[in-house]
């Protein structure tokens, strides 16, 4: 999954990528499932956030990843609300051959 | 210049606790302060991860007990602690609440001695001091001395609400942890303070005297109080009824939201907070109204505010309105940026 998620997110505008990291982290953090959080993730994810990488092409993959794991149909929905329906529907199709 | 804390209750998951300090350290935060409770997740191991994960910010705990974790190994692990992160690590100790002692079978024995002797302990120790045959009222230490190379000294902060243990605290301590949100309150304390650092005959400048509030800042006002109104509920039922006389609070109020939550009906206990009760006992609204606040805090002489639980209805939002909007009016600071990120 990962090669193809990075495949996605290469497709993601740099314009977009604050405001879809923030809606990530906020979706994360108040998430009732973050216990679903694995640890490895998670340190990467704090990892890229002290150096200010969160944006970054590995930043937003491993954001997708987590909101893949803790939520993924709003992870959809909100990609969707950010027009980027060719990513959701991508992250649909991922979620489709995963399951 | 006055200094800004958040304090966290490691309830939440590491991970969540470790993103919302890096928050602060790219901020214009100079603390955090985990809580140390044997029902949470474990202090220190908290204060690695962030510790490890941040770059410039203070650590420490707040508050350690000094009956559930005996000041030697305190000082072990501030030791070890301040090896991770020189120079960034303090020490913030007091007695705690009987009830947590009480579930865990311990007496809140001589609280004064056993203060005193403790902050005597860490001291030496994290000095790289030996003791020897230290006999106080609570502890007894035939010898005892840390078998690895210390850092510099770390400071120690004690958490304190009574008359007696504020003026020990400011004597002994390099800084004082007042649990209280209302500037009525600390003006108080600060009276006991100032008999403190007399007493110890040093300046009261030279002792940090934190303001350690419950916190709730929202764009949205009704929010930042809602968000407010649980920990108010337990503080105005946890309060002995001087205090809250003190605030026109009427006892029987308080009683009954204590019943409510002892039958553990939180909803009807959370129903019965009012907004006095709010005011009186937390810094909460807009971000305008907790810069009043703060402003009235910082006038009776603390020198740090630390925002506690909750800090609002969407913590990583309330840290973010702290960092550019409220910190800003107390600090000369450049727009900071990295916040606005994310």
């Amino acid at each position: 999954m990962e090669k193809d998620l990075m495949e996605i997110v290469k497709k993601i505008p740099m314009a977009i990528r604050i405001e879809l990291a923030e809606r990530i982290v906020d979706l994360l953090l108040n998430s009732k499932k973050a216990e679903l959080m694995p640890s490895g993730l998670a340190k990467t994810i704090l990892y890229y956030w002290q150096r200010d990488q969160l944006t970054s092409d590995t930043g937003i993959e491993k954001l997708l990843e987590a909101g893949i794991i803790l939520e993924p149909e709003i992870t959809v929905t909100m990609l969707n609300e950010l027009k980027l329906e060719e990513i959701a529907r991508m992250v649909e199709d991922l979620l489709k051959t995963a399951k | 210049m006055v200094r800004f804390g958040l304090e966290f209750v490691p309830r939440e998951l590491f991970w969540k606790t470790t993103y919302y300090a890096i928050q602060a350290d790219k901020g214009l935060f100079d603390n955090i302060w985990i809580t140390d409770h044997f029902t949470n997740r474990n202090v220190y191991v908290t204060l690695t991860m962030i510790l490890v994960y941040t770059d410039r910010i203070t650590v420490g705990t707040g508050v350690t007990n000094p009956y559930l974790s005996h000041p030697l190994v305190t000082a072990g692990a501030i030791c070890s602690l301040n090896e991770i992160g020189p120079g960034r690590v303090v020490c913030g100790i007091g007695v705690g609440d009987r009830t947590t002692l009480e579930q865990a079978g311990i007496p809140m024995q001589k609280p004064l001695a056993a203060i005193r002797e403790s902050v005597y302990i860490i001291r030496e120790m994290t000095s790289g001091r030996s003791i020897k045959n230290f006999a106080g009222q609570v502890y007894k230490v035939p010898g005892a001395k840390l078998s690895f190379k210390v850092g510099k000294p770390v400071p120690i902060y004690i958490g304190a609400q009574g008359p007696k243990m504020l003026e020990l605290a400011a004597e002994i301590g390099d800084g004082v942890l007042i649990n209280a949100s209302h500037p009525k309150d600390i003006e108080t304390a600060m009276k006991h303070i100032k008999d403190g650092v007399s007493k110890a005959n040093k300046p009261l400048e030279s002792v940090d005297v934190a303001a350690y509030t419950s916190f709730s800042v929202d764009e949205n006002p009704k929010k930042a109080l809602k968000a407010a109104v649980p920990v108010v509920a337990f503080i105005v039922a946890g309060c002995p009824d001087p205090v809250l006389e003190k605030h026109d609070i009427k006892p029987e109020l308080g009683a009954k939201i204590r019943e409510s939550l002892v039958k553990g009906n939180l909803g009807e206990a959370f129903s019965q907070v009012t907004p006095e009760m709010v005011d009186s006992f937390a810094v909460a609204g807009t971000p305008n109204e907790c810069i009043e606040k703060i402003a009235a805090i910082i006038k009776t002489g603390a020198t740090q505010i630390v925002a506690g639980s909750p800090i609002g209805p969407n913590i990583r939002r309330s840290i973010n309105i702290l960092t550019t909007q409220i910190i800003p009016h107390f600090k000369e600071v450049e727009k900071p940026q990295a916040l606005q990120k994310i």
